[in-house]
């Protein structure tokens, strides 16, 4: 199904660019309404906890505003892989599950004489996309990287 | 000075009795034993919230210096602590985080705590209940009635966490935290509170190393931004109060959000009795940190793992009258600062990460300067040389010399 490949291909292009750090790159996917939120249940508090909730706005000033943290630059690798597509009735929307798993790979997070150059699991989840699609393209209107950890140790102020 | 020699490096600094201290407390295996035993198995420390736990036979368990406990609410609402330890032949009795005793499990009734390998049952009161092959195995030398669970001391308090400790003989928690409570005790208690956030981290780095973060404001440097957009004079004026038994406040101010880049006002969501957009922050020793910012209260509790290990685990909470847009709105407060993908966590454990770099167990003796005299503002560092004067009397060594005996820095108690 042509619907499928255009959505398939859309999700791992994705992939490479937030891989790549093409931040307003992967940005230009998202269609002006995109919401964007990283959750996870805890069943330590018995709850469905939203640790990241931003529209394509709070995105692009998280974006711009990453030159002025403090970061952990140790890159991060996504392995996505698409389960299942669902096209809407109507073929302008469809919804996507895909599972991923993020690997960093050490640079100055840690003790970097040690640690540099070593790949760790940071997170593992699934990606709960919704898609537009017109006129053959598709944009992204809503993502959720529903995670399995709880423990995140330092975080990131990067995109997952 | 230009860049020093070995001897330059490692000597004294122009500065008095405990305004360093000698970076061993962070890096020593025999200190961090001590401080285990003698800190942690005697100091009150809230574990969960009563949220976590909201109807009869639910639990929670978690360790405070290695030692394993459950929490549990009975019947008659009461929430009890227990050692998570059967008397048996020493089986964890619950191995899950949480859940509920309302249910059996394979080994055991329902409505009763069973340790899976010999099906020994205890009651939400700790009382053992039922021991597998009682008559036949101890004939009537040994009875239930002497093989109860191991209880803790454990009260709920302050906004309805549940506080443990494991020393029968230590003071109540009313005397060892009500005083640097009292700025926050109304707005904690005026309602119930409901914990919607809950992340853990494991760093390598000593835990005194966070609290020390927590206890100035100095490292604002580090969240270079925020300084910049967000801090005016009203911020740095900010004083640390020094409380009993090593804990500090950090006196609160009017947040100006607007001017905060990226952020929005917090008033319309302010905790009861609390003025719009004020930020209150309560470090309890050895290693705790409440932190209200108008909308959203964090708590923060660290578990010694090691010298260099460190597990901090990160609660968020809002009101449980909360309608849902508004529980939205505290966790996105909460979050752009506090999440694990904010702006100030990531940066804040970067830095004691950084510092856990350098004060490996093993590496060489050196001073870490506590010196910075700001008038008690939150420039100055009088919250660690407070809670050192602390750790100092309870493990009887002196931070700037650990082998040596503790003796008080007069001139520096006096100008806390």
């Amino acid at each position: 199904m042509p619907t499928c490949e255009t959505v398939r291909d859309a999700i791992y292009k994705a992939t490479m660019l937030l891989d790549d750090q093409k931040w307003n790159d992967w940005l230009s996917l998202c269609d002006d309404e995109f919401e964007y939120s990283i959750t996870s249940w805890s069943p330590e508090i018995n709850y469905n906890m939203t640790y990241l909730e931003a529209h394509k706005e709070d995105l692009r000033h998280l974006i711009d505003l990453l030159p002025k943290h403090n970061t952990d630059h140790s890159p991060l690798h996504r392995h996505t892989t698409v389960y299942s597509i669902s096209p809407s009735e109507d073929g302008k929307t469809a919804t996507a599950i895909s599972s991923v798993i993020i690997y960093q790979n050490m640079l100055d997070g840690a003790h970097s004489h040690i640690d540099a150059g070593e790949s760790r699991l940071f997170v593992i989840g699934r990606y709960f996309d919704t898609l537009k699609i017109e006129d053959g393209k598709v944009s992204f209107l809503k993502r959720e990287l529903k995670l399995d950890n709880r423990r995140l140790d330092k975080g990131s102020h990067w995109p997952l | 000075m230009a860049a020093r020699t070995h001897d330059q490096w490692t000597s004294q600094p122009p500065l008095k009795q405990g305004e360093w201290i000698d970076s061993r407390v962070y890096t020593d295996d025999k200190i961090f034993e001590e401080e285990l035993e003698k800190i942690f198995k005697s100091a009150w420390v809230p574990v969960c919230h009563e949220s976590e736990l909201p109807k009869a036979y639910d639990f929670r368990t978690m360790t405070i210096a290695r030692e394993p406990i459950i929490v549990c609410r009975g019947p008659d609402n009461q929430v009890r602590a227990f050692l998570n330890v059967c008397p048996h032949r020493g089986m964890m009795i619950e191995r899950r985080p949480s859940g509920s005793f309302f249910e059996g499990q394979p080994s055991g009734n329902p409505k009763r705590m069973t340790c899976m390998f010999h099906a020994w049952q205890f009651d939400m009161k700790g009382s053992c209940v039922y021991v597998s092959r009682e008559k036949e195995g101890y004939q009537d030398r040994l009875g239930k009635d002497d093989v109860g669970l191991r209880r803790l001391r454990c009260e709920v308090k302050f906004g309805g966490f549940i506080w443990v400790n494991l020393n029968d003989k230590a003071p109540d928690l009313e005397s060892w935290a009500g005083k640097p409570f009292e700025c926050l005790r109304k707005s904690l208690d005026a309602e119930p509170l409901e914990v919607f956030h809950y992340h853990k981290a494991i760093i390598n780095t000593n835990y005194k190393l966070w609290h020390d973060t927590n206890c100035e404001f100095y490292h604002d440097f580090m969240h270079y931004h925020n300084r910049v957009t967000g801090f005016n004079e009203s911020y740095f004026a900010r004083k640390n109060e020094a409380f009993d038994n090593g804990h500090i406040v950090v006196g609160t101010y009017e947040v100006d959000y607007d001017k905060y880049e990226g952020f929005e006002s917090r008033a319309a969501l302010s905790f009861p009795h609390l003025p719009p957009n004020q930020w209150y922050m309560i470090d309890l020793f050895p290693g705790i940190n409440f932190n209200l910012r108008g909308s959203a209260l964090r708590c923060d509790v660290v578990t010694p793992l090691g010298p260099n290990k460190t597990m901090i685990e990160f609660r968020g909470l809002g009101l449980k009258s909360d309608s849902k847009a508004d529980r939205m709105t505290r966790i996105n407060h909460h979050n752009s600062i506090w999440g694990p993908f904010g702006r100030n966590l990531h940066e804040d454990l970067i830095g004691v990460q950084g510092q856990g770099n350098t004060m490996l167990p093993g590496t060489e003796p050196r001073r870490v300067l506590h010196g910075r005299q700001e008038n008690q503002t939150i420039h100055d560092e009088n919250g660690m040389r407070h809670y050192y004067a602390e750790w100092g009397k309870w493990l009887n060594r002196l931070p700037s010399s650990p082998d040596k005996p503790y003796s008080a820095p007069a001139s520096v108690t006096a100008a806390e």
